[in-house]
């Protein structure tokens, strides 16, 4: 098999299908006698059901069918039902609300505006029941706190420290909104369920669906070959997906479901709120020796968001021999919060990342100077290797592209020709390197077709251009010919995408099939010659067709991690792995201008520079890290949910109100991957680059808001307000 | 590649079956949904109040009778099957409908669809074709300004627009006249790239 050389510059492998307008997302699938549904969401953000009038709305016309709790009495809520490894709760199967805008009818018709029409009418009568809105309310309830993180001695070597620093930072709800709104359309088609959903995990749509309805999973196809974002949120089984599929059942007929943006607000997951204690000690010559991180994280409190994971990266940044993490969860009257990009990495980061610069203005150190004095050779945490350790690298190259030497250290020092306050902020960020199973089928025929069948989803982090490219360099095959088919339970088995483990568990299991392919060719008819394609070898042995298939795990592990998946289950691993830790490394530069009067926030130029192992399409990977620098801005300078404590309700749940970062918001970012093989990892070289992109951009905003200003703002979003 | 041997796989109860039943029946009297595109007869009647529109979708004249509450976005994509356009907001707030209706870039979701009678309207399947991509199209491509290609119809859509205008003359124009196309997977870099690009080769950059 080859080296891992740098592959070849390649377009983007479905960017022609996208600019047409081509790509079929779920809810874009046209279907014979389609009928359109809409749910009504609860007024009351607890208590229960007492009574549901449905005669106004089911005498809309073109009104089919008005679903409530009485129909939907017998689905099974199963470990799966939620995405295989949480129990979940699933609406419309009882009286009793939970949270605010939970599911209490499902209206079926005709047509999408009879639908609508219909579910405004639909009359419930409640009985309320007292709530907690957010953890800062009265009646939340903190679990114990749990030991993440722990090496050395902590609490001494912070009591004996020259240098502390003790600070609290916040982060607000976050939604993701990607901007394909979450949809379910089922219908049954020969005997077989067939669900499509824009969904980064067909595998647990297919056996959730199937766990709740009681139905054989054999006989559930679960479709999702593009995602409109996913970021997360579609990481599950949607709470709509089981009711649109048997409504579809019932009804003999195609039903889809396109949730409003508004209710998705309320029914689908989000960041939850988050608090930070972070205690730094350090020498006074800038050794960090000690590091106490206490988290607190929102949580529902009917569901388990497994547990918050803030220490998991911050603590691999820099070489500290005594760290403690701590983490609890905080339940409130919510519905369930979710993973969302660097889920527990970016607040985490945020927070580190600000303290670190807390101490470098303590010691009176450059920012980045500090940074790279505490560097790690092993981790400190495990005492193992990392497979790869390049921040310092990410570090240096992205200073000298950002110009960083040219900084003046004091705050509130740099100054614009047009009055406008400047300030520079750098932060460093790691996300775990992790692998899945996967399985890959490679058919390549003599007329010039090639299809890859491979576990995965594509939401647009290019995952169809990372398997591609890995295939065309080590098959001389016709690349206008491809075909790549993921994210399709009737393509193949799959596994859940995220993570940024895609790419650790496809590409090496492309490099897997092709071996095996190039095998049973040369078994055929000797090694191709130089110059020599698949499709002419094909030919020549007067072969149609051939066709292997593989099964790949992840580095360590065992055939159990498969069977997990073939039953609907995840199965991950990493960044601990029994003979190293793997993590993926970025460096941020930001710069912000601040303007002098209305102390308007604006960031004209960002660096940024990341290590993935080797890079298997620059262009998408490029375009990965700059996206991921686009949330950090965002998340720095404008996102959060505001919540009504009085009703539990999102005030500003649309796109008007929940800003995300515009056009007009982002300046130039300049993204440079270095682009180092990394073999020990797995056989690609490759790891996970779409969440690593996030990680410390937030808090290189936060820092060079504080170089611009003298202000530490310690919670997100920085606003105007907290300028002035 | 299945198992048909299997038992039904569908156990649906006796309640079900009785309810769905008298539900199939009222919804089998609807005319089957036409998933033909631009079609100029034979059009379903839609149960509400409808209204009888004549328009020019992508060069294509048809007439149609539509939901009065129905906007442009959904005839588009429900009675049309041109799915190209995106809902991603349906409130005006995302850009990924945008269209053009008479030229002129609109968000298809706030359009009511009886708006359009007697215009012209064109989608993204109307602007270039896989043999002659527009200028915009391939510069999309060039400069990858895309990832999940949800909000790619309505950007270049506006794109072309925004160049039509008279305001692709510098990035910080473009930043402005674009930033009513969200792209939450955050191309903007790219997307301001391929408008200067695409402006170029249009001859109005």
């Amino acid at each position: 098999m080859s080296a891992l050389t740098p592959t070849q510059d390649r377009m983007r492998i479905d960017a022609r299908d996208k600019v047409l307008g081509r790509p079929l997302f779920a809810a874009d699938i046209p279907l014979r006698g389609l009928l359109h549904a809409m749910t009504t969401p609860a007024r009351i953000a607890k208590g229960r059901i007492t009574a549901i009038d449905t005669m106004a709305a089911a005498a809309v016309p073109g009104v089919v069918r008005v679903f409530t709790h009485e129909d939907f009495a017998d689905l099974r809520v199963t470990p799966a039902t939620l995405g295989g490894n949480q129990p979940g709760f699933q609406p419309l199967t009882g009286t009793e609300i939970v949270f605010r805008g939970q599911p209490v009818a499902l209206v079926v018709a005709a047509t999408l505006e009879a639908a609508t029409e219909a579910a405004e009418l639909v009359e419930v009568t409640y009985e309320a029941a007292p709530f907690t809105a957010t953890m800062d309310e009265p009646g939340a309830e903190p679990q114990p706190y749990e030991t993440a993180v722990e090496a050395g001695d902590a609490a001494a070597a912070m009591a004996s420290a020259e240098v502390t620093v003790d600070v609290e930072y916040r982060h607000p709800q976050n939604h993701h909104n990607p901007l394909e709104m979450i949809s379910t359309t089922a219908h049954v088609e020969d005997g077989r369920l067939i669900v499509r959903e824009g969904t980064q995990n067909t595998n647990a749509l297919k056996f959730g669906t199937a766990g709740a309805l009681g139905l054989d999973p054999q006989r559930v196809d679960a479709v999702s070959p593009y995602i409109g974002g996913g970021f997360g949120q579609k990481n599950v089984l949607q709470l709509q997906s089981v009711l649109v599929s048997r409504a579809a059942m019932a009804l003999g007929r195609p039903v889809k479901l396109v949730m409003p943006r508004a209710q998705l607000f309320h029914t689908a997951s989000h960041r939850p709120a988050s608090r930070h204690r972070i205690r730094l000690g350090a020498s006074r010559a800038g050794r960090i020796s000690a590091a106490i991180y206490e988290s607190d994280q929102e949580n529902a409190r009917y569901d388990h968001f497994l547990r918050s994971a803030h220490n998991e990266a911050v603590s691999r940044l820099y070489g500290i021999p005594n760290y403690l993490g701590r983490e609890r969860l905080v339940r409130v009257d919510t519905n369930p919060p979710g993973h969302m990009r660097a889920p527990h990495e970016h607040p985490g980061s945020y927070a580190f990342e600000s303290a670190v610069d807390e101490l470098s203005y303590a010691l009176g150190m450059d920012p980045l100077a500090l940074r790279l004095a505490n560097d790690a050779e092993r981790d400190a945490i495990s005492g193992k290797p990392f497979t790869s350790r390049t921040l310092a690298a990410c570090l240096d190259r992205g200073a000298a592209l950002f110009g960083w030497s040219e900084r003046r250290a004091a705050p509130h020092s740099m100054v614009a020709e047009d009055g406008s306050l400047v300030g520079w902020g750098v932060a460093s960020g790691a996300y775990k390197g992790t692998m899945c199973p996967c399985v890959a089928r490679l058919r390549v025929q003599a007329d010039g077709l090639t299809r890859l069948s491979v576990s995965g989803h594509e939401m647009g982090q290019g995952i169809r251009s990372a398997v591609g490219a890995e295939l065309m360099e080590l098959l001389p095959i016709r690349a206008d010919r491809l075909e790549i088919r993921l994210g399709d339970t009737t393509a193949i088995d799959q596994h859940h995408t995220a993570g940024s483990w895609g790419t650790g568990g496809a590409v090496p299991a492309v490099r897997a099939v092709v071996g095996r392919f190039m095998a049973a060719l040369t078994e055929l008819g000797g090694p191709l010659r130089p110059g020599e394609s698949v499709h002419t070898r094909l030919m020549a042995l007067k072969r149609p067709v051939l066709e292997v298939e593989i099964e790949h795990l992840g580095t360590s592990q065992g055939p159990d991690a498969l069977e997990r998946m073939r039953r609907g289950g995840v199965a991950v691993v990493g960044p601990e792995y029994p003979d190293f830790v793997s993590f993926s490394w970025i460096a941020h530069f930001v710069e912000v201008r601040v303007e002098p009067t209305t102390r308007r926030i604006r960031v004209p130029r960002v660096v940024s520079v990341a290590d993935c192992g080797r890079v298997m399409n620059r262009r998408t990977a490029t375009s990965q890290v700059a996206g991921g620098v686009v949330w950090g801005i965002g998340a720095a300078l404008r996102e959060a949910a505001e919540i009504d404590p009085r009703y539990g309700f999102v005030l500003n749940n649309d796109l008007a109100d929940y800003v995300v970062p515009v056009n007009a918001d982002i300046g130039a970012i300049t993204v440079d991957l270095l682009d180092i093989a990394d073999p020990m990892l797995n056989a690609s070289g490759v790891r996970g680059v779409g969440e690593v992109a996030m990680v410390g951009a937030a808090a290189a905003v936060a820092n060079a808001v504080y170089h611009a200003t003298g202000k530490r703002i310690r919670h997100l979003p920085i606003r105007i307000d907290d300028l002035l | 590649m299945h198992d048909d041997d299997r038992p039904p796989a569908f156990p649906l109860t006796r309640r079900d079956t009785l309810r769905a039943g008298s539900a199939v029946a009222a919804a089998s009297v609807l005319p089957p949904l036409s998933s033909a595109a631009a079609s100029t007869q034979s059009m379903p009647l839609e149960p509400g109040a409808t209204t009888t529109i004549t328009t020019v979708v992508n060069g294509e004249p048809i007439t149609i009778a539509v939901d009065t509450r129905a906007s442009l976005l959904d005839v588009l994509r429900e009675r049309l099957a041109l799915t190209g356009a995106k809902k991603g907001c349906d409130h005006g707030q995302c850009g990924a409908c945008t269209v053009h209706v008479d030229g002129r870039r609109v968000a298809a979701c706030l359009t009511l669809a009886a708006k359009v009678d007697g215009r012209e309207v064109t989608t993204i399947e109307g602007l270039g074709e896989e043999a002659a991509l527009h200028p915009m199209q391939q510069a999309f491509i060039d400069h990858d300004a895309l990832q999940c290609g949800y909000c790619t119809p309505g950007q270049i859509m506006a794109a072309v627009a925004c160049v039509r205008e008279g305001n692709a003359t510098s990035r910080e124009r473009i930043r402005d006249a674009m930033s009513g196309n969200i792209c939450r997977c955050g191309a903007y870099v790219g997307i301001v790239a391929a408008i200067e690009d695409a402006a170029a080769k249009m001859g109005q950059g």
